[in-house]
């Protein structure tokens, strides 16, 4: 017995390694919203050090930006002060909505879901991996972040907290395979979920006669739990109607540009209703 | 202990780079994964008990700076060390088109595996509509790191002298010919 033991001991430590990190990764798997010593551990003893790396990037290209590479800037500038007209423009029509919105919501006494106090916060880093879709904040425990919190920035949602360390936070992607939101269509109110597909959104359990058009903007239902109702998560890309099944096959672009992503927001107060 | 200190030290240093500034300058699918080079080279040239508590300490590592879980590397990075060394044994690791076959390997298992875990474990089957895509990227991103590394290392061995554990690579070096 002890001769078959040597004689198979590789393989024998292989197998038990092998099922015992299977079985870590399972038991982890469970519980998702716990961060561990270890990852805590990890991300603070790294913040610092992506703070500063963080820090030293931004001087770097700032510098470059500003005063060496200047090569764009003059039709940058014409661009720019068109776009000002334009969004002068849009900013008027929509003080004109704004207004006339808080005039119906005094009448039909209804509450605002997105009156929640909120945390602003800077990106620090993304995740190390090019199959999962995180980021680092430079938030955590200490400025009153938990697990579980909705992150957004100026376009829509960006996503939720999923790890949480003294002085950083891990935030999981609305494009995160893993990542599923409550969605509807804003235009029609067809109900969906909105899953993440690395850089794009699928929307599923859209019905076959839902009406879904192209350009047609998703926002949260609220119906998860986690994000406030009528955030903005992407704009319908394309739709297929396969000759069979259910659901439609929905594809959108998230409307938060990630790959620019510098500041966001943590909604950090609870829900007023 | 000193050598595993001293690859976490490393492994350390490379996940800063690829979460805080490779994300500066490459797509998600071009960045390298240098813990999977780190890893590999763990399995060619350390001892077995020294490979295996780096590997898992290095992949506990990159667990915290990605995804959602802590075990997927791991456990990945457990079955690619014990592959990697027992492809070694039957093979003459001091080829050097074996070191770049050994990258292509290792990164085509790591994809896979983690597909596979994803999958099978955590139910993101979507996860293929974002791996596969990403491997010949991640493989070419991953053979040009190698080779800068591999020639640092060459040169960092000059002056730090010879080191029996590094099979298949001091052998590439023209200063200490084969």
């Amino acid at each position: 017995m002890r001769e078959l033991l040597r004689r198979y001991q590789f393989v024998l430590l292989a197998i038990i390694l092998v099922l015992a990190t299977v079985v870590l990764y399972s038991y982890n798997l469970r519980q998702k919203t716990a961060t561990t010593f270890f990852e805590r551990a990890v991300l603070t003893f790294s913040a610092p050090f992506q703070s500063s790396i963080d820090s030293v990037v931004d001087s770097i290209t700032g510098v470059w930006d500003n005063y060496l590479w200047l090569v764009d800037t003059s039709q940058q500038n014409q661009q720019l002060e068109r776009e000002n007209l334009n969004l002068r423009a849009e900013l008027q029509q929509a003080q004109e909505v704004l207004q006339q919105n808080v005039r119906l919501r005094k009448l039909l006494a209804f509450v605002d879901d997105l009156d929640r106090p909120a945390l602003p916060a800077q990106v620090i880093g993304e995740d190390a991996s090019n199959w999962a879709r995180t980021i680092l904040i430079d938030k955590g425990t200490l400025s009153g972040l938990k697990n579980g919190l909705p992150v957004v920035a100026a376009q829509g949602v960006v996503g939720r907290i999923i790890k949480v360390a003294p002085e950083s936070a891990r935030v999981l992607l609305i494009t995160d395979a893993s990542s599923a939101v409550a969605a509807l269509v804003q235009r029609t109110r067809t109900r969906g979920v909105v899953r993440g597909r690395g850089d794009n959104l699928s929307i599923e359990y859209a019905l076959r006669d839902a009406d879904l058009q192209v350009g047609d903007l998703l926002v949260t239902s609220g119906m998860g739990g986690v994000f406030p109702k009528g955030l903005p998560l992407g704009v319908i890309k394309t739709v297929e109607k396969g000759q069979f099944g259910l659901f439609q096959q929905v594809k959108a672009i998230p409307t938060v540009d990630f790959s620019y992503l510098e500041e966001v927001m943590v909604i950090v107060g609870e829900d007023d209703l | 202990m000193r050598g595993i200190l001293l690859f976490l030290l490393v492994g350390i240093f490379f996940i800063l780079l690829q979460s805080s500034v490779f994300p500066l300058f490459l797509s998600p699918n071009w960045r390298p994964n240098l813990i999977l080079l780190l890893i590999l080279y763990l399995g060619l040239s350390e001892s077995l008990s020294r490979a295996l508590i780096s590997g898992l300490l290095l992949g506990a590592i990159q667990d915290s700076f990605c995804g959602p879980s802590l075990g997927l590397y791991v456990s990945v990075y457990l079955v690619i060390i014990l592959v990697t060394r027992t492809l070694t044994e039957q093979f003459n690791a001091e080829s050097p088109p074996l070191l770049l076959l050994l990258i292509a390997a290792g990164t085509l298992l790591q994809n896979l595996l983690i597909a596979l875990y994803l999958t099978i474990f955590a139910e993101t089957a979507s996860v293929f509509h974002i791996l596969l895509p990403a491997i010949p990227k991640q493989f070419f991103a991953n053979l040009f790191f190698a080779a800068i590394l591999l020639y640092l290392l060459l040169r960092f061995q000059c002056f730090c002298g010879y080191r029996p554990g590094l099979a298949g690579l001091v052998h590439q070096s023209k200063r200490y010919g084969s």
